[in-house]
């Protein structure tokens, strides 16, 4: 036994040397900036490459959303390198992957401050891991942009450093709730939330709150917890209850297909609209029932007429020889060129403290999902909602709210 | 006449596990935003979580996999008493008035979160132990579930999955480590008493251990409640740490985390939790370079996320199939270091001296 340990402690001393020595050849990651910045309330670029960090939770349940995410981040900054790089200098990217775990999200914010020296940071897709590692980067001083997360409070608890994206989930549900109003004529509604998760919670608050300004009715609400499989009790309730005119579905992306295909099945026609958790793969369990009258309210639709839509889906597709997954890839690409045209508006004078205040500054950004700007009292951008409509396995563009 | 060993030599010991590891721990305490600390704390507080589980699951043969849910407890209850009135009230609006304007010193919050913990173990504890074994992991899962369904559900009290974020940032390497070292010392010394040696002999035989007069009821709970406890604590410690806590964060990953952890380092030594978490938490770090795709001699190697997960996996199942005692076994080189008198007095006697010359001569020498 004595002899197994000690072949134990060598192999995993073997493999820690190769990490080390990995340390000393690894490219892009700048070792000898450690320690300069931390604590330092401004960072200054070193010489003429800018650095910036992106961590997106690749492994882990997120990847769905932030591994289109990271792609669509590295397209923009390969295009902005091919086109000059931002006023002469080339932009290197560190990336790293939050996997699905705040604590691994947080320990790498700090590492993308303090190891590498980065100017601004952007990532994540969900409020837990905006939370902790914006906690992280608001206390050092360095912006934060998060590309698809949608709380609209996240500004207001992380601090002024850090910047939203994509719009908030108010904006979005209360788009739902004017377009069942409004175009599809719904007066009253069912809603079916998943209480397990704060991002759906936020949704259907929000919608119910529109949809009763506007005068209709909720008629039923009605909950589950995000991997509760089985909805025959809520179809149950529903139907007992006689149906209502239109249903809005807070889910996540992971029970889209399967709530669709159940409520499908059990023969309930109603039209059914969810916010952009519902832009994904919603015909994997489904399968041909979701082209019936699902509407999804999402950042950018891909067959949109917007000049800016056709040239990222294009380079998308060339560079990683398929189509954008969904719309968080879109959303991936804008938080960098949001990024890019901060740190441009600074000139020669690139410091954390100007790339926040010339973001807080940012006006009327034509991006892939919608026009951005920032004030100083709001961080989170005042979109227009796309609804699209899922056919024949696409969701396809119907109208801007 | 045996040749003695290096690790033997009280000197030795000395300057490997006391004094190396206070003067790393004094460097970064002075550099509290460095990142190489956030990774000193995260260890820290997985020593703690990880004692605990050794304390239940190698010591007294009770695997409970339940320690997310204990906490997440200890996380919320620490920080309702240590959360600004303002986040308070705009987060968690259905708590009781007097606690919503209370905020109290950051170690009593720990001891308070600790504590309901404990006694949330101690009442879900008589039905738990009366199963065994397989059923017991099962039932203590089932366990963090109900923790996770209350935590989401009741959002009065809890801002329900939206999480809390601003909990205070309180945990910095001094008061992680001082849980640390309290922690350990309390293990220590519950171990090497009758109750420590009643609790292995549960573990080993329950009914001899019953006919010689130990009660297997009071044992099986206050040794649950114990290990509840500082699981509450290490809950508290790393709410404070991250600032934002959530249901989620407390789920089975959480658990089946602190379970491997205490599986690699040693089950059955406390010392096994310090090398568990050592393992766990540096490791990552050396692999991030070859996670991340790096240039290895002019070839650059793909991105390969997901790696570190996968190596400590398979030294999971190696030592599954290999060492089923961990890597350090029943061996307590570590804590019996730290608490012996023997250690620290070396220093002022010469034969202590001797002995480490001895080990490097080539023929041995008797004294």
């Amino acid at each position: 036994m004595k002899k197994f340990t000690k072949t134990v402690a060598a192999v995993l001393t073997g493999a820690m040397c190769l990490g080390l020595a990995a340390c000393g050849s690894a490219d892009a990651s700048g070792a000898a900036a450690s320690g300069t910045s931390s604590g330092n309330a401004s960072a200054a670029a070193s010489g003429d490459v800018i650095k910036v960090g992106a961590i997106f939770n690749v492994t882990g349940d997120q990847s769905s959303l932030d591994t289109p995410s990271q792609q669509g981040f590295e397209l923009a900054v390969k295009q902005i390198n091919e086109a000059g790089g931002i006023n002469g200098r080339q932009v290197e990217a560190t990336y790293y992957d939050g996997q699905t775990d705040t604590a691994v999200c947080a320990s790498n914010a700090k590492k993308l401050i303090d190891n590498d020296g980065v100017l601004a940071i952007a990532g994540f897709s969900d409020s837990d891991f905006a939370y902790a590692a914006g906690a992280v980067a608001q206390e050092a001083g360095v912006p934060i942009v998060f590309s698809g997360a949608t709380t609209p409070d996240i500004p207001d608890v992380v601090g002024n450093y850090s910047f939203m994206t994509a719009f908030g989930d108010n904006t979005c549900a209360h788009a739902a709730a004017e377009f069942l109003y409004n175009d599809l004529g719904a007066k009253t509604a069912y809603v079916l939330t998943d209480k397990s998760m704060s991002y759906t919670t936020n949704l259907s608050d929000f919608f119910m709150e529109r949809f009763e300004e506007l005068g209709g009715k909720v008629v039923l609400q009605d909950y589950f917890s995000s991997g509760d499989y089985d909805y025959s009790a809520q179809i149950a309730r529903y139907q007992q209850q006689g149906g209502a005119d239109a249903m809005f579905m807070a889910t996540g992306p992971d029970d889209a297909s399967t709530v669709i295909e159940q409520y499908r099945s059990a023969g309930i026609e109603t039209p059914m609209i969810s916010g952009d958790g519902w832009d994904t793969d919603i015909w994997s369990v489904a399968g041909d029932l979701a082209n019936d009258n699902i509407y999804c309210c999402t950042h950018y639709s891909a067959d949109s007429d917007s000049q800016a839509v056709k040239d990222f889906v294009a380079s998308y597709t060339e560079e990683y020889g398929n189509a954008p997954e969904n719309a968080f890839a879109a959303l991936g690409f804008d938080a960098a060129n949001v990024i890019f045209a901060a740190i441009e508006a600074c000139g020669d004078d690139i410091t954390t403290d100007n790339i926040r205040d010339n973001l807080e500054n940012l006006k009327d950004l034509e991006c892939v999902t919608g026009t951005i700007s920032y004030s100083a009292e709001s961080h989170v951008p005042d979109k227009t909602i796309v609804v699209t409509q899922a056919k024949d396995g696409a969701l396809t563009f119907v109208k801007n709210v | 006449m045996k040749k003695t060993r290096l690790i033997d030599c009280n000197l030795f010991r000395l300057l490997c596990f006391v004094i190396i590891p206070l003067a790393v721990l004094v460097i970064f305490a002075l550099k509290p935003k460095s990142y190489v600390t956030g990774i000193i704390i995260t260890m820290g507080i997985y020593i703690v979580l990880c004692a605990s589980q050794n304390l239940i699951n190698g010591f007294s043969g009770m695997f409970s996999m339940g320690h997310a849910a204990f906490m997440a407890i200890g996380a919320y209850i620490s920080a309702f008493f240590t959360l600004s009135t303002n986040v308070k009230q705009s987060m968690t609006p259905g708590l009781p008035q007097w606690l919503i304007n209370t905020q109290i010193p950051f170690g009593f919050a720990l001891i308070i979160g600790g504590l309901a913990a404990a006694i949330v173990a101690v009442i879900i504890g008589f039905p738990v132990c009366r199963t065994k074994g397989h059923y017991l992991s099962v039932v203590t899962l089932a366990l963090v579930v109900v923790v996770k369904a209350v935590i989401d559900n009741q959002s009065d009290l809890t801002n329900g999955s939206r999480g809390i974020a601003g909990v205070p940032a309180k945990s910095n390497i001094v008061t992680v480590y001082i849980c640390v070292v309290i922690t350990l010392f309390v293990m220590y010394r519950l171990l090497r008493s009758a109750y420590g040696r009643g609790l292995i002999a549960m573990r080993d035989d329950p009914v001899a251990a019953q006919t010689l007069g130990i009660n297997l009821v009071t044992k099986k709970i206050s040794c649950f409640a114990i290990s509840a406890f500082f699981a509450g604590v290490g809950g508290g410690l790393w709410g404070h740490y991250l600032t934002t806590i959530s249901s989620s964060n407390f789920y089975f990953m959480k658990s089946f985390d602190i379970v491997e952890i205490s599986i690699i380092g040693g089950m059955f030594s406390m010392s096994g939790a310090i090398v568990g978490s050592a393992l766990f938490t540096i490791l990552p770090e050396f692999l991030a370079p070859l996670e991340g795709g790096l240039r290895l001699g002019g070839i650059k190697l793909p991105t390969m996320f997901g790696l570190s997960n996968i190596i400590m996996a398979v030294i999971l199942i190696l030592l599954i199939i290999f060492r089923r005692q961990g890597l350090m076994g029943t061996n307590e080189v570590v804590l019996d270091t730290w608490f012996s008198k023997e250690t620290y007095l070396s220093l002022f006697k010469p034969e202590e001296y001797r002995k480490l010359a001895n080990v490097f001569r080539k023929k041995e020498k008797t004294d």
